[in-house]
């Protein structure tokens, strides 16, 4: 917000730089920093003032100090004006240093609130130019002061901890691996068995992640996996779920010895089951296996009869 | 805000403290008790809410990518789910409260 349309320059010796984080072209990972932290997670707090009635020598003297190139005009938290490096140098050579801040300060100063997402303040910084924003509560309170140092601090902090748990999450620091011509895995599936299910899931995810694929394609490839070993192992006979991997795609097949699906077509649909209270009171058997494989999947097909189903589901590497 | 934070916002026990607990920042949460529906949530790292207590929930976690498992309501864990998590990698945490009370509060504290 702004109290005037065309507010004075209170920065000193040119408008700093904008900031290298413009709202319409970050990556998502930044951008969703940006709005989640508020200005208040990132401002300087309790924000270095003087009074009106403060020469403006003090303002100088505070401003070395404490290495800032502004200062909030402020009495019992509310805000009066903003004297910067500018006015100090207009003193220092007019020779009023000993006036006071009241008769050389800026008066109409773009505010900030502290519970504005910090994608705002950043904004701010390219719109006008100036090199700190003092921050208000709800109640127009002068709490702090937002500085392009202090967004880029946060920005950065954020941002190593976004990697840190980036490269948590890679395998183990192994050579990177391409993906060989084709890779294929089998794990037999034994029905009732949930004292093993989801371990071939378990398993593909771990090689999808070992040959490098993107984390959401192995996601989707995961999920697909694990809703066709939990079929099994709750509809079937028992069976094996076999992947495929090329560069190119993934290919799961879930393959089973009966008994099949009576009416595929309602199998397929989204809350229809058949599984009982026991299947239940384990989390699945909400009807929503095959919809969830088809979602996740670029090609999908089912063959069943009483001998056997067959559940086939491709995913596409992207190039 | 930090898992490790909101863990202590809901006295919640860390049964285990799986890789990045320290760091991990809590963006996005699912609370249900059909894995299946987890699974349908196209969201990356969430914190799983749930009250069921079975060792599904850390596969299903752990297939998602989750961030963590809340167990509410104080419940009584399988033996073998802590070994699960360990693992897996994935943090167990456990509530007395009720889902719709942790719910409430998790919303309060990410400014829902």
């Amino acid at each position: 917000m702004t109290t005037d349309p065309h507010p004075p320059p209170h920065s000193p010796a040119g408008p700093p730089p904008p900031l290298p984080v413009p709202a319409d072209q970050s990556p998502l990972v930044l951008l969703d920093l940006l709005y989640k932290l508020k200005i208040r997670d990132v401002m300087t707090t309790p924000p270095i003032t003087v009074t009106r009635k403060d020469p403006l020598r003090l303002a100088r003297h505070l401003m070395r100090e404490h290495r800032v190139t502004g200062l909030p005009v402020a009495e019992n938290g509310r805000l009066y004006g903003i004297v910067s490096m500018d006015d100090i140098l207009q003193a220092l050579e007019g020779g009023w240093m000993d006036n006071p801040v009241e008769h050389h300060m800026a008066r109409n100063v773009v505010v900030l609130e502290d519970d504005m997402p910090l994608a705002f303040g950043a904004s701010y910084f390219d719109k006008y130019r100036f090199g700190r924003f003092p921050v208000l509560d709800r109640n127009r309170r002068l709490v702090g002061i937002l500085t392009s140092r202090d967004v880029s601090a946060a920005v950065l902090v954020e941002l190593l901890q976004e990697f840190a748990r980036l490269e948590a999450r890679l395998p183990n620091p192994t050579p990177p691996q391409t993906v060989p011509r084709q890779t294929a895995l089998q794990f037999a599936v034994a029905p009732l068995d949930f004292e093993r299910a989801g371990r071939a899931s378990h398993e593909i995810k771990r090689a999808l992640s070992d040959l490098q694929f993107d984390p959401r394609l192995i996601r989707r490839a995961a999920i697909a996996a694990y809703e066709m070993e939990m079929n099994m192992i709750i509809h079937s006979k028992g069976g094996r779920l076999t992947v495929r991997i090329t560069p190119r795609q993934i290919e799961l097949e879930a393959h089973d010895t009966g008994p099949g699906i009576p009416n595929i077509a309602q199998a397929l649909e989204e809350g229809f089951t058949t599984a009982n209270e026991w299947i239940k009171s384990l989390g699945f058997g909400a009807g929503m296996g095959l919809p969830n494989i088809r979602r996740v999947s670029d090609e999908f097909s089912l063959q069943s009869s009483p001998s056997g189903t067959t559940v086939r589901a491709t995913l596409f590497c992207p190039p | 805000m930090k898992l490790a934070e909101l863990a202590r916002e809901l006295q919640a026990e860390i049964l285990h403290a799986g890789r990045g607990f320290d760091e991990s920042e809590v963006r996005s949460v699912v609370a249900s008790d059909l894995m299946s529906d987890v699974l349908l949530v196209d969201r990356p790292t969430p914190l799983i809410v749930t009250s069921l207590a079975s060792d599904q929930v850390i596969r299903t976690a752990d297939i998602v990518g989750a961030l963590g498992v809340l167990i509410v309501n104080g419940k009584n864990l399988p033996s073998n789910m802590k070994t699960l998590a360990a693992e897996t990698g994935i943090t167990l945490l456990r509530t007395p409260l009720p889902k719709f009370e942790a719910c409430i509060r998790i919303g309060r504290a990410l400014d829902y």
